[in-house]
């Protein structure tokens, strides 16, 4: 036997004997997260903190809300969290989540820190990393949440209810025979936009839109007016609250005057968290983002 | 690389001209020449035009052109009164801690932590100049002893009120919970020219060239401050006027340029210096070609800011630097370069 490969079956040796050492004890479930770490639970937990607003969102999907003992402080929904102690999530105050002695942390990799997982294990917190896309991920996060924390049954019945309501926006969009091309913004006055990859152009789809920035290379690009006075929008739709007073455009960018989206006063607001946040609210931004595009269409399907 | 101040001053034009013109021509979108000429010569004529391009060209480009050559000019003769007032190379319009001050007031005033009283009076544009007049006075007030202006005192309270006006935005920044009107106010910070419109220029243009003329009419005490102060004063200039018109001239042209298009760096340090390497230290010539070169040199900073990736848009600060050291090193080896 060569030096080396004695020396890999002695490091298999230790692993396997540490392995052996620190098994999980009964009961303990062990997963994978979306990151690939392999995160165990002893128990089901009962004592929950989320890292990001989307997450505490899902968790009450989920039917597992009366679990969490803290969010961040940048959480408003649902109102129940209201009531919940707070901590920073950016940076992570640890010594705040260690004080609220959680059995299970749940963190994101949009907004949290993989690197954090580190100092969490350290601290013998387990956290579960998700990672999620696309509408779809989010329902299957929902799912996962429901197995991690004992609440399958709710999970399920939630998911199946918001398929329900994606499955009649679907079959309403169906019927559309002309897909408005549109301009989401997240800022009226810097062009902050979303670009390749971003998945607010498939919400834009499914509501029978033509997203027309899903082109652009930078993720999060800010777009020149000229762009915009090229592209010719016909719906522009701001994520900066449903009172949104589409006369700021103008007034920000007097060029636009002859957009049709601005011509024919198709400028439309939306709650930024109804878009800007991937939860189970998604749903809910499609159903603004119909009533945007198709206004006619979003008052036959809900009177 | 010394040319002859008549042939530099017809080259530095030509080059401006030619920075309009390629500023106004290209952009995010391109645009077919002829276009651009018909969409020109139909302001002229009144004939109609394809109003998109009218838009783009009348009502985006060229504002955003003529705002780069105000702030480029502008920003470089400040550099050169700056470099002259405290005889150092390394000075620049920010020296004084105007541009950190315009951050702090508009910052405060963009993400609302001013009363509510003050902001309802207060505009971006006007928050960023009075915190520029801020840090001004209180670095005035430090370096005035028995009616004198100490320039060591200047330079130590200008890099301290930097600091403290510099971690004010920081903290602000920091602690502001919108995070639109975060990207909103960094994109401010780094300083870019998408907003101007034609209704904008005015202001920031009288102000501009009334700084050039006022230095323009001060180019023989800054020649004879850069001697030193007692020689200067021996030669019958009057010192401690001629510095508070310098710091005048160049606090209300900062001020106004940073407040209506950000802290734009660099174009003051190096444009000054790039001059002298081409024509000599005579403030005579230093100061209106540094406003030509500065000009062009920012409207050309911005159209890079513009074409870098399409369709979107980059703070023209982030472009500045970038751009001019390869350039300014250049001339900094090949040139005699002599500073006073």
């Amino acid at each position: 036997m060569k030096p080396v490969q004695l020396l890999l079956l002695l490091l298999l040796l230790v692993l396997g004997a540490c392995r052996q050492a620190s098994g999980p004890p009964d009961g303990a479930l062990t997963v994978t997260d979306d990151l690939g770490r392999m995160v165990t639970l002893p128990h089901v937990p009962e004592r929950v903190v989320t890292l990001a607003p989307s997450l505490t969102e899902i968790v009450f999907a989920a039917g597992a809300g009366h679990k969490l003992v803290g969010v961040t402080t940048a959480d408003d929904y649902p109102p129940a969290v209201d009531t919940l102690p707070r901590f920073s999530a950016l940076p992570v105050n640890f010594e705040a989540i260690v004080a609220l002695q959680p059995d299970l942390v749940l963190a994101t990799d949009q907004v949290n820190n993989p690197r954090d997982a580190a100092t969490f294990e350290a601290l013998g917190l387990p956290v579960y990393f998700f990672s999620y896309h696309s509408l779809e991920d989010v329902l299957e996060a929902i799912l996962t949440t429901g197995k991690l924390l004992g609440t399958e049954p709710v999970a399920r019945r939630t998911v199946d209810s918001l398929r329900a309501r994606l499955a009649k926006l679907a079959a309403a969009a169906d019927t559309l025979r002309h897909c408005p091309t549109v301009l989401v913004l997240i800022s009226d006055e810097t062009l902050y936009a979303f670009g390749q990859g971003s998945y607010v152009h498939d919400l834009v789809a499914r509501v029978g839109g033509k997203s027309l920035t899903d082109s652009l290379s930078n993720p999060a690009p800010v777009l020149s007016d000229e762009l915009v006075l090229q592209l010719q929008p016909e719906v522009i739709v701001v994520t900066a609250g449903a009172d949104y007073d589409p006369a700021r455009l103008l007034r920000y960018h007097p060029s636009w005057d002859l957009l049709p989206a601005v011509r024919n006063r198709r400028i439309c607001g939306v709650e930024p968290s109804l878009i800007l946040r991937p939860g189970p609210r998604l749903v809910a931004g499609l159903e603004a983002l119909l009533h945007c595009l198709h206004p006619e269409l979003a008052r036959k399907l809900s009177p | 690389m010394r040319m002859r101040p008549l042939t530099l001053s017809c080259w530095l034009l030509g080059l401006l001209l030619a920075s309009v013109v390629a500023g106004v021509a290209l952009g995010s979108v391109s645009l077919a020449p002829d276009v651009v000429v018909r969409v020109l010569l139909g302001r002229i004529t009144g004939a109609a035009v394809d109003p998109v391009a009218e838009r783009i060209v009348w009502q985006l480009r060229l504002p955003r052109v003529l705002m780069a050559l105000l702030t480029g000019g502008g920003l470089a003769i400040v550099g050169v009164a700056m470099q002259t007032l405290v005889r150092n190379p390394l000075a620049e319009p920010y020296i004084l801690g105007l541009s950190s001050g315009a951050s702090a007031g508009a910052s405060l005033f963009y993400l609302g932590f001013l009363p509510p009283l003050l902001s309802r009076a207060l505009s971006m544009p006007l928050a960023a100049f009075l915190g520029a007049l801020l840090a001004l006075t209180l670095v005035y007030l430090v370096a005035r002893q028995n009616g004198m202006l100490s320039i060591s005192r200047l330079l130590l309270g200008g890099v301290a009120i930097s600091a403290l006006m510099a971690s004010i935005t920081s903290f602000v920044t920091f602690a502001s919970p919108s995070p639109d009107k975060l990207r909103a106010v960094l994109f401010w910070l780094l300083g870019s020219f998408s907003g101007a419109r034609w209704s904008l220029l005015p202001l920031p243009a009288l102000i501009t060239l009334l700084g050039l003329l006022g230095m323009m009419a001060l180019t023989r005490p800054m020649d004879l401050l850069l001697l030193g102060e007692e020689p200067a004063a021996q030669l019958g200039i009057p010192v401690e006027l001629a510095k508070r018109l310098l710091i005048l001239i160049s606090a209300l042209v900062t001020g106004t340029l940073v407040a209506f298009s950000g802290t734009i760096g660099f174009v003051g340090l190096i444009i000054p210096h790039a001059v002298r390497a081409l024509t000599g230290v005579p403030h005579r010539r230093v100061v209106p070609l540094s406003f030509l070169l500065g000009a062009a040199f920012l409207i050309w900073a911005d159209l890079v800011a513009r074409l870098l990736l399409p369709g979107t848009e980059l703070p023209v600060g982030v472009v500045t630097a970038l751009c001019g050291v390869p350039f300014f090193l250049m001339l900094l080896r090949r040139s005699h370069y002599r500073f006073g």
